[in-house]
């Protein structure tokens, strides 16, 4: 017998889990699409920004609705740094070695998190009540709404920056042709550099957001770096809309998977998707952008 | 004037040499980096703080215990590396540790080579004590016998009859859900539902869901701090105010403060807990809180019961002899912390109590006390 408020129960956790999942993703997919990079190391910062915001609440005693942005703002200063520092370096570089150079720096970011904040898990304050909201048997809380409306404002915001600015323009024409883009007098450099801590930016706000029910933990990253590629690879590689797609595919199929079918299937599931779309279409869900 | 020069100096090298044995050795391998570091400190300092209290006190047969600390980081091969290097080159008596029971598992084999007595009071994977390794001893109950203890009295606790599993999928969940359900039907109460989350989740909210969808009396929970404030506080953003009972960190001050009013009412089943009554405790209590600045977590229980049992038998051995300390621990007969301990033939404690604790306005009160039967 299928009870409609466990199914309705279900499709909400999908939906919220699924816009989690396409926040961190888009990051991801830019990055992948733009400056042609697997950025192994973009679960770090959806973990840096979480212990940012942690600490601007705990220790600085802010205001939540300021630490949340703030804490988005020091993850995109730490981003620059790297960019500059790491990435603009490797340019020119295979792919192989770039991934390898974020597989270091997802290690090294891992281990500084843990010697700086130690291993245990945190929860970031947030001012809303605690006591859950129920709409006809369908149970959410406050933070809840408010963490899918951030993420799905900030999907929409990420998609008109990208379809109506210049600057995303100029991305989308990297992403098409970098020498030509060169060309026609696009700045290469400029244009990764906004890639990159756009991508971050939007990693660091998913983890300040849900760091309010889901512990912030120095290896949070990882789980959520592999989650991010099952949804790039499932919406196309470097596809903007492919990301947000997959990220809610994902995160309802997880739901129900792990509802009517079996809980300890759910990791599998989406890996499972990944396996059979690359055999049959490896060119993901949805049309590169 | 020569001679007596001579004299003195032999005189000061015999009592540097003297000085130098005046201290028994015991090693200590337990994690102080990695992902359980911050519970393997608190068992070291509070290791820590007992000795340097029964040093004050005159130590062992007339000498300092002298305590040699490595890290095992919860990783095999680095806790058989600290046992090997504690025994070899430290020349200790007797060891102490390692926290998680893969690592026992390898250090105790590092015991039986060279022949020296081996305590945990942690690590709790049944087979531990299987391996006919006369030098293992454990001080702490398995989940199994928590569950011969506990599990029939869960109904009549929480006045409820279905109850559903939620538990970590590795021994510890797995032991969990094979060693309850006996005891629980026996008492009348039935299992309606099972679900195994990895340890590498920290949203829980498809298992919860689905767990509410069989509608429980009460859910049984096996969980350490991180998922355990993940599980509490999503369980309750569902709408579930049903009781949970847990089993790991559900009493410990990091989780009552992360969890804050998620853990209110929540049931913890535990090996120790800081506010259980006996003089023994209340000076524990007294101690840690000035020295350490914390309640007693129940892994400082552990640290308790592990370093006076150790020392206990080495007091009965009479000498800073591993086989005459490994033939006394077998005969232990400990009344401390959490009542009365004797090892069986297997050196498996048995005999002690066990608690199953409330929170209320955030402290952990004991409910129920069970004792552990001989297994």
């Amino acid at each position: 017998m299928l009870d409609l408020a466990i199914f309705g129960q279900h499709l909400l956790n999908g939906v919220l889990i699924g816009c989690a999942y396409a926040l961190i993703a888009i990051g991801l997919t830019m990055i992948f699409g733009v400056m042609n990079i697997a950025n192994f190391a973009h679960g770090e910062f959806y973990m840096m920004g979480g212990f940012a915001a942690f600490y601007l609440v705990t220790l600085l005693k802010l205001n939540y609705f300021i630490a949340l942005p703030l804490a988005v703002v020091l993850v995109v200063v730490l981003a620059v740094a790297i960019q500059q520092i790491v990435f603009k370096r490797l340019r020119d570089a295979p792919v192989m070695t770039t991934t390898l150079v974020t597989i270091g720096l997802s290690i090294l970011l891992e281990h500084v998190a843990l010697l700086l904040w130690g291993p245990q898990p945190q929860v970031i304050p947030n001012p809303f009540p605690t006591r859950p909201l129920s709409f006809f048997g369908i149970y959410t809380t406050p933070l809840y709404l408010f963490s899918m409306a951030v993420t799905a404002a900030l999907i929409v915001v990420g998609h008109l920056l990208i379809q109506r600015t210049r600057m995303g323009k100029a991305m989308r024409a990297t992403f098409q042709n970098r020498e030509a883009a060169a060309l026609v007098g696009v700045r290469i450099d400029r244009v990764y550099l906004y890639a990159f801590t756009f991508g971050a930016a939007l990693a660091a706000a998913a983890g300040a957001v849900l760091g309010g029910f889901i512990p912030v933990e120095p290896t949070m990253g990882g789980v959520a770096t592999l989650k991010a590629f099952v949804v790039v690879i499932l919406g196309g590689m470097g596809s903007f809309v492919g990301a947000i797609a997959g990220g809610l595919l994902l995160g309802l199929a997880e739901a129900l998977g792990a509802g009517y079918f079996s809980t300890g299937w759910k990791d599998a599931i989406g890996f499972f998707a990944v396996i059979l779309l690359l055999l049959f279409r490896p060119e993901g869900l949805f049309k590169r952008a | 004037m020569q001679s007596r020069l001579s004299v003195a100096v032999i005189a000061l090298a015999v009592a540097a040499s003297a000085a130098a044995q005046e201290t028994v050795k015991i090693g200590v391998v337990q994690p102080l980096t990695g992902p359980v570091a911050y519970d393997g400190n608190i068992y070291v300092n509070t290791v820590k703080m007992l000795v340097d209290d029964m040093n004050a006190k005159g130590g062992v047969l007339g000498k300092k215990i002298e305590l040699v600390v490595e890290d095992g980081a919860c990783n095999p091969a680095q806790s058989v590396n600290a046992a090997e290097k504690l025994v070899t080159r430290d020349k200790v008596v007797a060891l102490l540790g390692a926290f998680c029971s893969t690592s026992s598992a390898a250090m105790m084999e590092v015991a039986r080579k060279h022949k020296v007595p081996h305590l945990t009071a942690i690590s709790t994977a049944a087979q531990l004590t299987e391996q006919n390794n006369p030098y293992f001893f454990r001080a702490v109950a398995t989940t199994p016998m928590l569950g011969a203890a506990f599990g029939g009295e869960l109904p009549a606790a929480v006045k409820g009859k279905r109850f559903a599993f939620l538990v970590i999928n590795d021994d510890w969940g797995r032991s969990m859900v094979s060693s309850y359900p006996k005891p629980i039907e026996h008492a009348g109460g039935q299992i309606v539902g099972t679900e195994f989350f990895q340890s590498s989740d920290l949203q829980f909210l498809p298992y919860i869901t689905k767990i509410k969808a069989a509608n429980p009396d009460a859910i049984i929970l096996a969980a350490n701090t991180q998922h355990a404030v993940a599980l509490s506080k999503q369980i309750r953003e569902l709408g579930i105010t049903k009781p949970l009972i847990g089993e790991g960190s559900w009493t410990s001050d990091s989780y009552l403060k992360l969890a804050g009013p998620a853990a209110e009412g929540v049931y913890g089943l535990v090996e120790y807990v800081y506010t259980i009554k006996n003089p023994i405790n209340a000076a524990f209590v007294k101690m840690s809180r000035e020295k350490l600045k914390d309640n007693p977590s129940k892994f400082a229980g552990a640290a308790h019961n592990a370093i006076h049992i150790m020392v206990d038998a080495i007091r009965r051995a009479g000498a800073a002899d591993p086989e005459k300390i490994r033939a006394a621990l077998t005969k232990t007969d400990y009344h401390g912390l959490v009542g009365n301990i004797r090892f069986n033939e297997k050196n498996q404690a048995y005999g002690q109590d066990v608690y199953l604790a409330r929170v209320t306005h955030g402290v952990p009160e004991v409910v129920k006390t069970a004792k552990i039967a001989k297994p």
